[in-house]
């Protein structure tokens, strides 16, 4: 994580490079795999699909199904690097918390007028939700989706029971991977979460919405910032190899540079996770 | 032409096949299945022996696989529901009697081939079905999993799975399934919008391979001119007739390779610029590739995807951490 807060141009940096490349491959090769895949149902043609211009492809099987192959390329290596990119580093910010799911209902009936949503860390207690249960869908498909390639190339005559399984393991999928890109969707149109769309573009938020709304977080921050300035020492090996601290987790331990605030420029574009540029 | 020592399925290659076949058909687990594994079949159709069965209206083997298969497709629906938008109905149900080309009423036909050779006017006889294809596309790339091909070789699709989408008849190089409108699993669905009938075709006759009885066109034939045995086997009985007769094989590269070889003494060229083609009626071009494996480097790739983003992971996380560990130790000396 490099979450920092830049005051002078009141923003705080909420995602790095790595995590806006992260979720871009995923998505846009998401997007692309929805696509293929239901092109390779028998709908091109007789919707007219492949009337459209640009669109021929939709009828051609082989055609979709070699664009599916390539996005699958992206999305299965991305989601990989991210479980083991994230899993090694010990990040554990978007991995639900007890209460997560009382407090998510509190803040769904806030969108509706209904009392007053709590503070927030860095991701909203529905966000951290949402997060598993987009693992599970995307493992559901990227394994089911690996059967399907191996029997296709090696093994057409694998067991069928096999193929059956892999098969409705991945259109189950499909259904469930459009269901929450829906709902991913709807949950940024709702206009408290507008705001975050800056971030997943450009890796930074507000540095006032996010103390509106996510004072925990900037809590947090500011709590390393000033143990920092305290206390140049840097902290035990310990504490910061196992990825865990007095801080919540997604304070990420050793995440906060032993630098004076003042010096904290944009980092070198060596940094895995240097944060996005400027905008 | 005859010969009395043509391989021919044994009965404990029978049993086994059997026992194979129940272990493949989903109602075993897949270590029972991959346990019962026998190897694969194949037939040989040969062309210098089938006279088309000219004494009978309807020949031997085109008129057991109609008996065999004559309660296979349900009740049609009535009216059939016309699908939306493209307004597409193939209905059969009142031409059940056709045996002159593919029909979902009729997975079995003989194509005539008018050939000269050395100067002679001759008549080639060629039963048409299901190649049973070594990879077939049809079964591996069906959206459902309706069409597969099981251990035994047999491509077999299951009507209770099928929608009617005819994927399968598209990328089938002979487009060999037939589609008939008004049954199956779509007219509980969205008649209107998904699906639009149930594929139909050969299925090697599984049911009768479970049981240990040969295929119905193959023990119906009075010439002896079709075989079933393990697929090695056949493969080299027909190379060996192929070779015998100074003739041509077709089936063991076309599409990837099937599970059908043809043994004639005319050349599949010749037999293929004779033959009338047609809907339900496919051309036999010799050398037909596999388009599936156009695909196959991407689809390498996919399956080399996750070692890429495990390695890419582990490394950039090292990476990060590697640094994390100068800065520390960077960050210890200046404070000495």
């Amino acid at each position: 994580m490099s979450d920092r807060i830049v005051r002078e141009e009141n923003r705080v940096i909420r995602h790095s490079v790595v995590e806006l490349a992260e979720h871009w491959a995923v998505a846009l090769s998401g997007l692309a795999l929805l696509a293929s895949g239901m092109f390779q149902l028998p709908m091109g043609s007789r919707y007219y699909i492949n009337s459209v211009p640009g669109l021929a492809w939709a009828g051609d099987y082989m055609v979709s199904l070699e664009v599916h192959y390539a996005a699958s390329i992206v999305f299965v290596a991305a989601a990989l690097f991210h479980a083991v990119y994230h899993g090694l580093r010990g990040d554990r910010g978007m991995i639900p918390r007890k209460g997560d799911i009382r407090t998510s209902i509190e803040v769904v009936k806030s969108f509706f007028g209904k009392g007053k949503e709590p503070p927030f860390d860095k991701y909203l207690p529905e966000q951290r939700l949402a997060y598993v249960g987009m693992v599970v869908i995307i493992a559901m498909l990227i394994v089911s989706g690996l059967v399907k390639t191996w029997k296709n190339i090696y093994a057409p005559d694998m067991s069928y029971t096999v193929v059956l399984w892999a098969t409705w393991v991945h259109n189950i999928g499909f259904v469930l991977f459009v269901l929450a890109f829906l709902a991913h969707m709807a949950a940024i149109v709702l206009k408290p979460n507008r705001p975050m769309l800056r971030g997943i573009l450009t890796g930074a938020v507000s540095l006032d919405y996010a103390r509106h709304r996510h004072p925990l977080w900037i809590a947090e921050i500011e709590g390393a910032e000033a143990e920092k300035a305290e206390s140049p020492a840097p902290p035990t090996e310990e504490a910061s190899g196992s990825g865990e601290s007095a801080a919540p987790p997604d304070a990420a331990a050793g995440e906060t540079e032993a630098l004076p605030l003042e010096t904290r420029e944009s980092p070198s574009p060596a940094e895995n996770d240097a944060p996005a540029p400027k905008i | 032409m005859k010969s009395n020592n043509f391989p021919t399925l044994s009965r404990r290659s029978f049993l086994k096949t059997s026992a194979g076949v129940l272990a493949a058909s989903g109602l075993a687990w897949p270590e029972k299945a991959q346990a019962a594994r026998v190897g694969q079949l194949a037939t040989l159709i040969d062309l210098s022996l089938c006279d088309g069965c000219l004494d009978r209206a309807v020949p031997a083997c085109v008129s057991a696989c109609k008996t065999i298969n004559g309660d296979t497709i349900p009740p049609v629906a009535d009216p059939i529901p016309v699908p939306w938008p493209r307004k597409t109905v193939e209905d059969w149900s009142r031409k059940r009697e056709v045996s002159d080309r593919l029909t979902p009423y009729n997975y079995l036909y003989v194509h005539r081939a008018e050939v000269e050779q050395d100067g002679e006017r001759k008549t080639l006889f060629v039963p048409r079905r299901c190649m049973h294809c070594d990879n077939p596309a049809c079964a591996t790339i069906c959206p459902f999993a309706a069409n597969h091909k099981h251990e035994n070789g047999a491509v077999i699709i299951d009507q209770e799975l099928c929608f009617g989408g005819a994927k399968c008849k598209t990328v089938c190089p002979w487009e060999i399934p037939q589609r008939q409108s008004g049954v199956g699993i779509y007219l509980h669905i969205l008649p209107d919008y998904a699906g639009n009938g149930v594929m139909y075709k050969c299925d090697l006759c599984n049911d009768r391979l479970v049981r240990g009885k040969q295929p119905a066109c193959i023990e119906a034939c009075p010439q002896k001119a079709m075989l079933i045995g393990p697929r090695d086997e056949m493969l080299a009985e027909a190379e060996r007739r192929a070779r015998q007769m100074k003739g041509h094989l077709y089936g063991k590269d076309e599409n990837g390779g099937t599970s059908t070889f043809y043994i004639s003494p005319v050349s599949f060229d010749r037999i293929n610029a004779t033959i009338k083609k047609g809907p339900g009626r496919p051309d036999m071009k010799p050398g037909v590739k596999r388009q599936m494996a156009g695909t196959d480097p991407l689809g390498k790739a996919v399956l080399t995807a996750p070692a890429i983003g495990i390695v890419a992971g582990a490394a950039g996380a090292l990476k990060w951490l590697a640094g994390r560990k100068s800065k520390l130790a960077e960050g210890g000396k200046k404070d000495v």
